[in-house]
């Protein structure tokens, strides 16, 4: 399906559609740039249908597919009210965007879109695509969607939704399901976009750095990872937050924990630590939300079979949650679903995670007040994006996403001497 | 392999109660020649300090015999075949990396043939009418090692057969699924006199049945006319069906009563042949053992309780299948209406179907490289 100036076409009009896009896009370039408020009472009243329960239908499944509680969901979704809208655009444009003071000289200075963006979007969360265009429209930016293979319809449903709000949206929309092995097509979208906005796995970011032409700018939204810190004073009331934040995100997200560094070099208080925080988490998990009988079976496999192949392996395994002490101290995936890696990694030595560059995320720091600005410290200038409590998955208004602020990437400065 | 050969020409297949003592002497065999023949599984006995001897003595203790996953057969060849084996088989992964490649001497294929022709005539298989067999799965070629493929093959000779058709074709170096050509067939063959087998996964032959549905056509196929299914649902855990739906499908659309449905399992690691009875349920031959293991602890459960499948088996010298832990969940009943007195599996499925591509996955994969 197509989205292309509010209308839905077949795909078959791809061709006919794309080479009157550029044409299209400069008659709307050439209009007063797009007032972000506008795009954010589009969203509001969205907002409020949502509260209603009037999209539960498709948002229902959604969650069950993900894994995502709906006290989880409607924390985000208010990200989307007028009020968190308004939050972000100040946050991240500033309280002045729409006035910016003039420089000594007397030039003025005003924002404005990139102009034309282009998202290549994932597949792993169905809104995402949406999102993403949401956001290049607060920039004020006319934006194309490349939807992701197997998309389940919900972004043209969802963007349709806010053109019905404000019919004007409807000049800066344009969604296209052009599969990612069409080349030529997807270099033709790319030529005429000022930013490539890349969401996806290393080989989606590659692949836009080979055929965004070297006058876009890509702004890339890669896969990430998150851990846990933690002293082995840690309290017990923060460990039992963490577990908590474990069981409920399931380590899904980017932000989820999926492993616990431990400030020692010594291995039996590494082990000892983890036979603490393993009997937190059984006994956490077994006040909440039951464990996924599947996911942990496929988890015990996957650790027995480590096991053979590594008898020395120290591994800890009851009632659907599993934690294993591992001897290196690199940052990895864990198996998610309630298993949880400890390492040890003395202070002196989280400098070593520098290498992981942009992978890295949030990390949850679990440890007394007198060394908490010491070891924050020196987690962001390994790289780390957020510093946390012990839930790392925690939405605050206008937080950044991955330590950037997307509205200042798609948008740039333009200056007018006096 | 004495007690194990014994064991696979008895004909009360059933019979647990009988065989008990046969059974775990097979076992015990097998453990031991295992143990002597194959390094590797020496060394995962000897990682356990599982000593066959000293911890093995009664039919009881099998259940402490360390098992193997089917993922660490994926990802390590044991086998005691120290030249060319006599056949090769793997399991039908979808890459070279999740399928396991499995050593078969002739012991193993003796013992396998006594076994089918054991249960094919306690549950009434065999006949000597020519058929017209309509395979929903592979045609076999050398490319295909699957055993799928062979399983399909071989249960195309449990009646003479005078023609076979296959939904998926080997054409320029890729399989195409042709239902079209199969439902031709089928209204063709519902016209004569000779009886149809069809033999192949669940989820094709429901999408068959369902697309002749929505199309209207519906026939009513000659007298002794079965459906064999088996393989599993694959990757169509999100379209299965219930029995009962399948069955009544069956019915309306190709005239076949439910009696005249039978489903095999059985996989690649675990090469024992599993029949439904008239009342659907795959009950446990004399050949082999289930036990159900709670997901965590890998204890073994009571009956009733749903965990990991772990089958156990004597049937194979050339690989240590003795005792395999399967990636599925299911559970063991009892008492079931058909009379037989064993134990029944049902399987619930696949482990880990959420497998879903995180973000925080899909940057560990690019850590790894």
């Amino acid at each position: 399906m197509i989205l292309f100036q509010g209308q839905v076409y077949k795909d078959s009009k791809q061709d006919e559609l794309i080479s009157k896009l550029y044409e299209t896009a400069l008659l709307t370039l050439k209009n007063k740039p797009l007032d972000p408020l506008t795009v954010i009472n589009a969203c509001d009243k969205l907002y409020k249908k949502v509260m209603n329960h009037d999209f539960d239908d498709i948002i229902l499944p959604l969650l069950e597919t993900f894994d995502i509680s709906y006290p989880y969901f409607l924390d985000s979704a208010k990200n989307f009210s007028k009020e968190g809208l308004l939050t972000k655009l100040k946050i991240e444009l500033g309280e002045d965007y729409a006035s910016l003071s003039k420089l000594k000289s007397g030039t003025k200075r005003q924002y404005y879109p990139l102009g034309i963006l282009f998202h290549v979007a994932a597949g792993n969360v169905d809104a995402l695509p949406a999102y993403s265009v949401i956001e290049g429209l607060l920039a004020g930016n006319i934006n194309i969607l490349k939807l992701p293979s197997g998309d389940s319809g919900i972004s043209i449903k969802l963007l349709s939704e806010l053109i019905k709000e404000e019919p004007i949206l409807k000049d800066y929309i344009y969604v296209f399901d052009v599969p990612s092995t069409e080349i030529e097509t997807i270099k033709r979208l790319a030529n005429i976009s000022n930013g490539i906005v890349v969401w996806g796995g290393d080989f989606a970011l590659k692949s836009a750095r080979e055929f965004a032409p070297i006058n876009s700018k890509i702004i890339c939204w890669g896969h990430k990872l998150s851990f846990a810190y933690a002293s082995l004073d840690a309290s017990e009331k923060e460990l039992e937050e963490l577990a908590s934040h474990i069981c409920q995100t399931n380590q899904v997200l980017c932000s989820s924990v999926q492993g616990i560094f431990v400030d020692t070099e010594k291995e039996d208080e590494a082990k000892k630590f983890a036979d603490r925080f393993f009997n937190i988490l059984v006994k956490v998990s077994k006040s909440g939300a039951k464990y996924d009988l599947g996911m942990a079976g496929k988890n015990t496999i996957n650790l027995y079979v480590d096991k053979m192949e590594d008898p020395s392996l120290y591994l800890l395994n009851s009632d659907g949650v599993s934690v294993v002490y591992k001897k290196d101290s690199k940052l990895e995936l864990s198996y998610m679903f309630r298993n949880v890696w400890i390492k040890r990694l003395p202070r002196d030595k989280i400098l070593t995670l520098h290498k992981n560059k942009s992978y890295l995320q949030s990390v949850a720091l679990l440890c007394t007040d007198k060394d908490r600005e010491i070891l924050s410290t020196l987690l962001a200038q390994a790289g780390v994006t957020r510093v946390s409590g012990p839930n790392s998955s925690r939405l605050f208004l206008g937080e950044s996403h991955d330590g950037l602020y997307p509205l200042r990437e798609y948008s740039r400065v333009v200056e007018f001497d006096k | 392999m004495l007690y194990t050969n014994k064991l696979f020409r008895k004909r009360d297949i059933y019979n647990h109660l009988k065989y008990e003592a046969l059974f775990f002497k097979a076992i015990k065999e097998n453990c031991l020649y295992l143990y002597k023949h194959c390094a590797e599984y020496k060394k995962i006995l000897d990682d356990k300090y599982f000593n066959i001897n000293r911890d093995l003595k009664s039919v009881d203790d099998i259940s402490k015999i360390p098992f193997i996953p089917t993922l660490y057969l994926k990802r390590h060849k044991l086998t005691t075949i120290k030249h060319k084996s006599l056949i090769t088989v793997t399991s039908s992964g979808t890459s070279s990396r999740n399928k396991s490649e499995i050593d078969f001497n002739l012991g193993f294929l003796l013992r396998a043939w006594n076994m089918t022709r054991r249960v094919a005539k306690y549950h009434k298989l065999w006949s000597i009418k020519p058929t017209r067999y309509l395979i929903l799965g592979y045609k076999p070629n050398k490319k295909n090692p699957a055993a799928v493929t062979k399983t399909a093959f071989a249960a195309t000779f449990f009646a003479p057969g005078i023609s076979r058709t296959y939904a998926i074709d080997y054409v320029n170096g890729e399989y195409k699924v042709d239902l079209d050509k199969l439902k031709n067939k089928l209204v063709k063959f519902a016209k004569g006199r000779l009886p149809v087998r069809t033999m192949g996964f669940p989820a094709y032959t429901y999408f068959l049945l369902k697309q002749m549905k929505d199309e209207g056509i519906k026939v009513k196929l000659p007298k002794g006319s079965k459906i064999m299914l088996g393989g599993g649902w694959k990757q169509f855990y999100a379209e299965k069906v219930d029995k009962e739906e399948f069955y009544k499908l069956a019915e309306e659309v190709l005239g076949v009563n439910d009696k005249n449905i039978v489903e095999f399992f059985g996989a690649v690691e675990h090469p024992i042949l599993y029949t439904d009875c008239r009342e659907h349920h795959f009950h446990v031959p004399i050949y082999s053992k289930i036990i159900i293991r709670d997901v965590s602890t890998l204890e073994p459960l009571e009956e009733g309780k749903i965990g990991l499948i772990n089958l156990i088996t004597p049937i194979a010298s050339s690989s240590p299948l003795v005792s395999i832990m399967t990636d599925d969940l299911g559970v063991l009943h009892s008492s079931c209406k058909c009379g037989e007195k064993g134990q029944y599996l049902e399987i619930i499925g696949r482990v880990g179907i959420k497998d879903i591509v995180t973000c925080a996955q899909g940057a560990e994969e690019m850590l790894k490289q």
